[in-house]
């Protein structure tokens, strides 16, 4: 059995769409989607119904006689700091960049672009997807706030368990001087030790088992 | 036979609940005749789930599409053995592995344990009857694998394509295998803690069993890096997601677990914190298990969202809790009186190796539930990705990396000066080395130069180890250096596979240093226009297009594209990959497309081709990526030094060497100050 080109296209891309759940409405989407948001389109939010829902255009006016804010390279390092809304856990240029499926990263990518070429900073244009996401667009969470206490708790945990483990360190330390220089340990006051435990001491103090 | 699986199931059941009963009151009462009926209930219950299993396989393998998980998970046109791997590949399946795995485990737990730890085994058993009996009811209860259809369909809907791979057909059971394995040492934990004998004699029984878990888990996780890095497609191997952190939170405190019962063996120290790891670790594979199936945290690993994600929250508060009571009402017999001669001395060096591991851990720990944690008190969703956790475990990572070079160095008691030297002399002159040579070549990335430093330090004590001990035996016993090292190795497995091991993490941090360097090409080739790109070698390369393809295979509809590929002008051949449109045995499609990618592997680096789309009116356009990935081979190849340094531990070896290692040397005397007490 043997298949065009075209048809082999068409049901490849009829099967995506069925299997995402994405519909005729993804495909309008996608068609509108490259120029689909005119330059100088009001700033804010518009909800497009893609893949969950999660695809929205986040666009800023750009600047008189702008030029492209960043080279190629840095706009990819910006997209790796912020994360495809598809499902995937990716951030948006590996998403982008590797999974034929997902209609949500390019649909970013067109609209950082869209941004970058509009002369606004990668602040700016974090700060807008941001605004449009929530926080969970970043990667990894700010270094404000709450968030804080995300960055710092394992660094602090860490270092808490370093003061308390060199602590109890010098306190066996201490303990073993004692022990050497013949002086009373504090120990438990009743001899705890199983009847295994005496029975290998034993043979231990007689030398056997050696 | 499907109909005996089914109802073996419900028996099995019954039979947990009777064993665990049995046991329990055989061991409260002293009732030898109870704990034997317990025992042979647990016998019963295994044959029983295993029954269960081949029934499963049964209606697997015969296309029984009355069942839903078989309609689910399997397709007339699937491959025989991702049909008989469809049994691992779904929820309930997988719960009746987890059940199958542990039922075996148990029956030679009670086997090999027939004669010893007597006064323990009714407590194990009663206590690996209740985690059964958990698994069974969870699965019959919230996710029966012989729940059927109203209607019979004509075909399966098949396997998600991407868990048709080889990788993925391992990686699953190896976890698993792991994953179960920790609940043996918890339950001879929880034996010790009930009768409160927690001498070292039941650590002795859970030793195997942790590595048995170790071992397991980092087959597994590799396994699962190598499918990820082959299937995904996007260019990793190790993404931080929640369910990887899930399978990496039990091998850390194992991990550590490894490292401070030798502490306990040696100098009778750490009963409390030797306990609390063995614990600590079976309830992370129980909350890695909550994580991967209760789709509380977003994963692209997860199993769909169900409810038998509130089991195991509920199974895991129960069992926090029953141990916090136990641990906590023992801590007088858990009192040891804990001596340490010097700070410069090989128990300090484990300690510090355990604060590390367990604060990993936590790090790790703690980034995954921290987007939970975030929307409770704020109400904001958000992401921890892979640059919180780099940012966070890169240092922790390269001082634990630091330690498993500097603790084998130095002598259990105390190390003197001279010692030290003598130890520490070479091998850090070898990490210095080749650090310097590093930067004189042009590296300048900080964590890698400190990762390569430390690797070449970590590996000098290796194989000044090594070298010491083959000199050793060529002086004393005349062998040439291959026997005199086979017999190294042999007569002291758990030391030298412990080298092994470490040479293994070594390899493996000398891989991940490498991702510092790699470079990715996004680009859009017609057929007959070439790339040309430089790789982190300097060596240059060009990739023609030969075009993109399409054509169907056995189950799926495939787009493929062809480059010709040259290095330094010379032809390596041709570079391929392919996005795949799985179908069903009537072509309907399944699933969304997958990902193909194409390696050229070299113990330098992969190149490694994606097919990202294809664009163009004519569908002529392949959108790619190549990606220059450094020394990846290397993660695959420490993996598996890793496997096997770990199973040169667990071999078997006669008591009496055992017990020379062991006893022996726990009771001998410290040095006085400034001499050293061999290892």
């Amino acid at each position: 059995m043997t298949m065009r080109r075209r048809d082999f296209l068409r049901a490849l891309g009829a099967s995506g769409l069925a299997a995402t759940g994405l519909g005729a409405a993804a495909a309008r989407a996608q068609d509108a989607a490259p120029g689909g948001a005119a330059q100088g389109e009001p700033l804010g939010v518009t909800n497009v119904p893609m893949d969950q829902g999660a695809y929205r255009q986040v666009r800023l006016p750009p600047k008189p006689g702008a030029t492209r804010s960043m080279t190629r390279d840095e706009q990819n390092e910006l997209e790796r700091m912020l994360r495809c809304q598809c499902g995937c856990t990716l951030d948006i240029y590996t998403c982008r960049t590797t999974d034929f499926s997902c209609q949500v990263s390019p649909a970013l990518h067109r609209d950082i672009t869209a941004m970058v070429e509009g002369g606004h900073p990668a602040e700016a244009i974090v700060e807008a997807m941001v605004g449009a996401y929530g926080e969970r667009m970043l990667m990894a969470p700010t270094k404000e706030g709450f968030n804080l206490a995300g960055w710092i708790a394992p660094f602090a945990a860490i270092g808490t368990g370093a003061v308390v483990l060199t602590a109890l360190l010098r306190r066996w330390r201490q303990r073993a001087a004692a022990v050497a220089a013949g002086a009373p340990v504090r120990a438990p006051a009743v001899l705890e030790a199983t009847h295994e435990e005496m029975e290998r001491l034993e043979r231990a103090v007689r030398g056997e088992g050696r | 036979m499907i109909l005996i699986g089914e109802l073996s199931l419900w028996v099995a059941l019954l039979m947990a609940a009777w064993s665990a009963t049995v046991s329990y009151a055989g061991g409260a009462l002293g009732r030898r005749e109870l704990v034997a009926s317990g025992e042979r209930g647990m016998y019963a219950t295994t044959v029983l789930v295993v029954l269960a299993s081949i029934g499963l396989w049964t209606a697997l393998l015969t296309h029984d599409f009355s069942f839903a998980y078989v309609a689910s998970n399997t397709s007339r046109n699937m491959p025989a053995v991702y049909v008989f791997s469809a049994f691992w590949g779904g929820q309930a399946g997988s719960l009746l592995f987890w059940c199958l795995i542990l039922a075996l485990y148990a029956a030679v737990t009670l086997w090999t344990n027939r004669v010893r730890n007597r006064v323990l085994m009714p407590y194990v058993t009663g206590t690996l009857a209740i985690v059964l009996i958990f698994f069974l009811a969870t699965m019959l209860f919230g996710a029966n694998p012989y729940e059927r259809v109203e209607w019979v369909p004509v075909d399966g809907r098949g396997m998600n394509p991407q868990l048709q791979n080889p990788g993925m057909a391992l990686h699953p059971p190896n976890l698993y295998l792991g994953y179960v394995a920790t609940a043996i040492p918890f339950a001879f934990a929880i034996a010790a803690l009930v009768t409160r004998k927690l001498d070292n004699e039941w650590l002795g029984a859970v030793r195997r069993w942790s590595l048995v878990t170790w071992l397991f888990l980092t087959i597994g996780i590799v396994l699962g890096m190598w499918w990820a890095y082959v299937e995904l497609g996007w260019g990793g191997y190790w993404a931080w997601d929640p369910v990887e952190n899930s399978s990496f939170l039990p091998w850390l405190t194992c991990t550590a677990f490894l490292h401070s019962i030798m502490i306990q063996e040696k100098r009778g120290m750490l009963r409390k914190w030797n306990v609390t790891l063995v614990v600590t670790t079976f309830l992370l594979a129980i909350l890695g298990t909550f994580i991967t199936r209760s789709g509380i945290i977003e994963s692209v690993h997860a199993f769909a969202q169900s409810p038998i994600g509130n089991w195991f929250a509920g199974f895991l508060v129960v069992a926090i809790a029953a141990t916090a009571y136990l641990v906590t009402t023992r801590l007088k017999d858990l009192e040891a009186t804990a001596t340490l001669e010097s700070m410069l001395s090989r128990e300090a060096a484990f300690l510090y190796n355990n604060l590390l591991l367990v604060g990993i851990a936590f790090s790790v720990l703690w980034g995954t539930l921290f987007p939970i944690l975030s929307e409770a008190v704020r109400g904001e969703k958000i992401t921890v990705g892979a640059p919180f956790f780099n940012a966070v475990n890169i240092p922790l990572g390269l001082g634990l990396l630091a330690l498993t070079g500097i603790g084998p160095l130095i002598a259990w008691r105390r190390a003197s000066v001279a010692n030290l030297k003598r130890q520490f002399a070479v091998p850090v002159f070898a990490g210095l080395a080749l650090g310097a040579a590093l930067v004189a070549l042009g590296m300048r990335d900080f964590y890698a130069l400190v990762a390569y430093t430390l690797a070449g330090f970590v590996t000098a004590t290796i194989v000044q180890e090594f070298w010491k001990g083959i000199g050793a035996r060529r002086r004393m016993h005349g062998e040439n250096p291959a026997v005199a090292f086979v017999r190294l190795v042999a007569r002291n497995r758990r030391r030298y596979g412990g080298y092994i091991v470490h040479a293994g993490i070594v390899m493996m941090f000398a891989a991940f240093a490498g991702l510092a360097f790699r470079e990715e090409f996004d680009v859009s080739l017609r057929p007959g226009e070439s790339f040309e790109a430089t790789d982190p070698y300097g060596h240059e390369w060009r990739f023609v297009n030969q075009g993109v393809s399409y054509f169907e295979a056995l189950n799926r509809q495939v787009v493929a594209v062809a480059l010709d590929t040259y290095r330094d002008g010379k032809r390596l051949g041709v570079l391929s990959s392919e996005r795949r449109q799985h179908v069903d045995s009537r072509g309907l499609p399944q699933f969304e497309p997958s990902t193909e990618v194409g390696i050229i592997e070299t113990a330098k680096q992969d190149t490694y081709l994606v097919l990202a789309g294809v664009t163009g009116d004519d569908g002529e356009v392949a959108e790619i990526r190549i990606t220059f990935n450094p020394l990846v081979v290397w993660v695959w190849l420490g993996g598996a030094l890793m496997a096997i340094g770990g199973l040169i531990v667990m071999w078997p070896q006669a008591e009496r060497r055992r017990a020379e290692g062991g006893y022996a040397a726990a009771l001998r005397p410290a040095a006085p100050a400034g001499e050293t007490v061999p290892a």
